[in-house]
């Protein structure tokens, strides 16, 4: 047993939020969605026995997970494996795990009552939810085995700054923890998820079209990250780390940055709105007095 | 051409060079011959720029003087003196004789320079770059290189340098060699002199004293090291020596700095110590008498290390007056016998003592930032911060996101849930292709090196396939460019005449620099490296563009102003 088997953990948050414009204008879309993934996810299962395997759906109001179903659903589950077809019991197991999971988040998405208009992924939360699975999975592992962890983000839905601390505090323990953040969008650009793949050494692919999603997803993201490095990949996008002012809260190249409390400003102001601190205004600078020509005659 | 102020020192006619007669003048600085009815000297030639002379051999019919220049052409002057051949070889004898003593003086200032710039360019592996680049491509001459380009280098050169420290371990650090029979070999270097000096400044006295006049230098040092003063551990008897006054001269500066004690208190060692009051009730304060009576070598050995400390120490001290704890530290290895005596230092002056002693103190207890700091917060404002949530908030939440009305929402769903009932169903239709091919094969190549999505890739490629030496390459043209343009631009404004030479100089230079280095290099690299084409020089190009229509603008401007 010299040879130490490194067992990789692929973590995929799926945005199933109906929001998304894709799901708005073509419901199929989601079924497409669902079976690359799903294919996706069994290829992954398959390139190593060891390999393991989590998927959450992101909701507007919540997030759950689809597999490993909970403790509680698992009873039901187990009368049906059997083979079907010649597949590997496994990959029937994960496939059919996850669209009933998913079709039961469908179901009781109804049963409860819409709450307000807010219809934004909580992408932040799941990928919480994410970090905490694979630290408990971290915490089980027997001694003298390895595991590298990373999170796959499919989405269609864009980034919302609402959820912006929660983003960085997920993108920093990401950091902390070694796990590789990757995002692959489909739809609109994430520059948020962006610093967070460039964080944490994570991949981010925004796919041109939906077609070949899981052409992009095999090829881009099966390999595990210590594999990454040999490979010819999508180089890593210039991530806009730009700050946004607290008095406008828009992105800026330059600003003015208060010293007392470090708040950022779009505009100078001699009193800062936050800890107002007083600043002497900078002086007009010193025009120089204009040379006159000197006519050479 | 001759200047008044030339001084002829030998004048020599019927002189003949090329199959002309006339006058050759030994000057100053300078070699001329001029033809005779004319008032133009035809040939001169500095001293400095002449290598070597030669003579014809002995017995040869023609008395002949030859000068080697250092540029490798040469002179020959026929002496054709009407009074016979011994007359002409006394002539050219004369010429030579002076020539040489000339020639010598010249050859030491002229080597001293050459020696120096050798070294400045092997010391210096990037100015001998510029050098290579610039002054053998012929882009800029010599003496503007050294002039202009080189001469942060030539200041840095002259530039002060810093006084060294005496490390404790100076003398030890002198390893003699031994020759094989029975004698020692000491190096000193400058250094280590000025060790020796600065330590021990009875040394330096005798130095003073003897050596110009009664000893030479190497006598004077061969006499230090085989003396009883060197020695004196080792060698108890002796006393007929040059140094035996140092000895004396130093003993008494260590009972002058054992009387006055240690001043500082944090370093004093002996107050340490605890002492109880039964035994003779803080009478009797003499216990070192009982150590004293060790082996007097043992004694004076330690009194030996001892001193030497302290002029180690009195070294650093003479020319920075500053006194940090940890060489203090050092002095307080400086143990008993000193020690003892400073116990006795008498009560008159233990006022002033007392008073030195918690200044002392006070000023390794009370840290000044500190103190100050915390007068501020008592004093400043408590940072007082509204609206803290802003700290917590990202940028505007794009305009994408539109917003859903209820229904929207709901029929989505209720579309969603339909799709999803078809998932388990067991009659579920199979699965048609997931991708179909046309489109893999469109992500695939918007995958590979080259598609859409690959962009970026190229750039850092390009950095693989430059080979090293054309990257040292590119490395120097780069060098010697940015020097030129460096010049260049720093003669703008030009507002002075020479300033507007200047420019009009380096102007000139980047256009040769263009052509003797750029471009041999931009066709190489299209030769041999073909997918880097214009590439790598693209950035060069576009620095000597700016250049080229700055200095076109001004032209311009000038020619504007002229009219």
């Amino acid at each position: 047993m010299n040879e130490e088997v490194e067992t990789s953990l692929l973590v995929i948050v799926l945005d199933t939020n109906p929001a998304q414009r894709l799901l708005r204008e073509r419901t199929h879309n989601l079924t497409q969605c669902l079976e690359s993934v799903i294919a996706f996810a069994n290829s992954h299962l398959m390139l190593k026995s060891a390999n393991r395997l989590a998927m959450l759906a992101c909701h507007s109001r919540s997030t759950e997970f689809l597999f490993p179903p909970p403790p509680a659903a698992f009873g039901t589950q187990a009368a049906m494996l059997r083979q079907v077809d010649g597949q590997y019991e496994l990959f029937t197991h994960v496939e059919k795990t996850i669209r009933q999971s998913l079709q039961q988040l469908l179901m009781r998405d109804t049963k409860s009552e819409p709450v307000g208009s807010a219809c934004e992924s909580l992408l932040a939360g799941a990928l919480a939810m994410a970090l905490c699975y694979i630290h408990r999975l971290e915490q089980d592992l027997s001694s003298g085995r390895n595991m590298n962890s990373r999170i796959l983000v499919v989405t269609g839905s864009a980034d919302s700054a609402s959820q912006y601390m929660s983003y960085m505090n997920v993108f920093f323990t990401a950091q902390k923890q070694n796990v590789t953040l990757d995002v692959c969008s489909m739809e609109q650009d994430m520059s948020l998820l962006q610093q967070g793949c460039d964080i944490t050494g994570g991949l981010y692919l925004r796919i041109p079209q939906l077609q070949g999603l899981l052409q992009y997803l095999l090829w881009v993201f099966l390999p595990e990250p210590p594999i990454r490095k040999k490979l010819v990949l999508p180089p890593p996008v210039k991530v806009d780390y730009r700050a946004a002012c607290f008095c406008h809260r828009e992105l800026i190249d330059i600003g003015f940055v208060c010293s007392v409390c470090l708040s950022i400003f779009c505009k100078f102001s001699p009193i800062c709105t936050t800890c107002h601190t007083v600043f002497r205004s900078p002086g007009p600078l010193p025009i120089k007095p204009k040379k006159r020509k000197i006519k050479l005659n | 051409m001759t200047t008044s102020s030339e001084d002829v020192l030998l004048q020599v006619g019927q002189v003949r060079y090329k199959k002309g007669d006339g006058t050759l003048y030994v000057m100053n600085e300078r070699l001329a011959w001029m033809m005779d009815h004319r008032d133009t000297v035809s040939v001169s030639h500095r001293y400095t720029d002449i290598k070597t002379q030669k003579i014809s051999p002995e017995g040869k019919p023609k008395i002949q003087l030859q000068v080697c220049l250092h540029d490798g052409s040469s002179s020959t002057f026929h002496f054709v003196n009407r009074l016979g051949q011994g007359a002409q070889v006394k002539d050219r004898d004369d010429v030579k004789e002076l020539l040489q003593q000339l020639l010598q003086k010249f050859k030491c200032e002229i080597n001293k320079e050459l020696e120096e710039k050798n070294r400045l360019l092997s010391e210096n592996p990037s100015l001998l770059q510029l050098y290579r680049d610039l002054v053998m491509t012929h882009v800029i001459s010599s003496e503007e290189f050294w002039s202009q380009h080189a001469l942060q280098y030539m200041q840095k050169h002259q530039s002060q340098k810093q006084d060294i420290g005496v490390s404790g371990a100076f003398l030890a650090d002198i390893k003699p060699q031994t020759d094989g029979c029975n004698g020692l070999k000491y190096n000193l270097t400058a250094d280590i002199i000025e060790c020796i000096f600065k330590t021990y400044p009875a040394v330096r006295k005798k130095h003073l004293e003897y050596v110009p006049h009664k000893l030479t230098e190497s006598e004077f040092w061969t006499k230090f090291f085989q003396s009883h003063y060197f020695h004196r551990d080792r060698i108890n008897a002796g006393n007929k020596d040059l140094f035996t006054e140092c000895a004396k001269l130093d003993d008494q500066e260590l009972k002058k700095d054992i009387s006055a004690g240690i001043e500082d208190p944090l370093v004093d060692i002996t107050s340490f110590e605890d002492k109880t009051l039964d035994e003779g009730y803080g009478t009797g304060g003499d216990r070192s008498c009982g150590i004293q009576s060790g082996n007097i070598v043992h004694q004076n050995m330690i009194k030996r290390f001892n001193q030497h400390s302290i002029m180690v120490l009195k070294a650093c001290q003479q020319n920075t007056l500053c006194h940090s704890g940890s060489e203090r530290l050092e002095q307080s290895g400086v143990p008993e016998k000193q020690a003892s005596q400073s116990n006795e230092s008498s009560p008159g002056c233990s006022d002033h003592l007392h008073t030195a002693k918690k200044l002392r103190i006070q000023e390794k207890l009370v840290y000044d930032d500190l103190e100050s700091d915390s007068k501020m917060q008592h004093q400043g404002t408590e940072l007082s911060l509204s609206r803290v949530e802003r700290y917590l908030h990202g940028p505007m939440p794009g305009s994408c996101e539109d917003v859903l009305s209820e229904d929207d929402m709901h029929a989505v769903t209720t579309r969603l849930q339909r799709e999803a009932e078809s998932w388990c169903s067991v009659s579920r239709p199979q699965p048609t292709a997931l991708v179909n091919p046309a489109a893999a094969v469109s992500a695939l190549g918007e995958l590979t090196p080259g598609g859409a999505l690959m962009k970026g890739f190229e750039e850092e490629s390009l950095a693989q396939l430059v080979p090293a030496d054309l990257e040292r390459e590119l490395k120097n043209l780069y060098m010697s460019l940015c020097e030129l343009l460096r010049h260049f631009w720093t003669s703008f404004p030009p507002t002075t005449p020479t300033l507007e030479a200047k420019a009009v100089r380096m102007h000139e230079a980047l256009h040769r620099f263009h052509s003797a280095r750029l471009k041999p290099f931009e066709d190489r690299v299209l030769r041999e490296f073909s997918p880097l084409s214009q590439h790598l020089t693209s950035h060069l190009n576009q620095m000597l563009n700016s250049a080229y229509r700055k200095f076109a603008t001004w032209q311009q401007r000038k020619m504007q102003a002229l009219r």
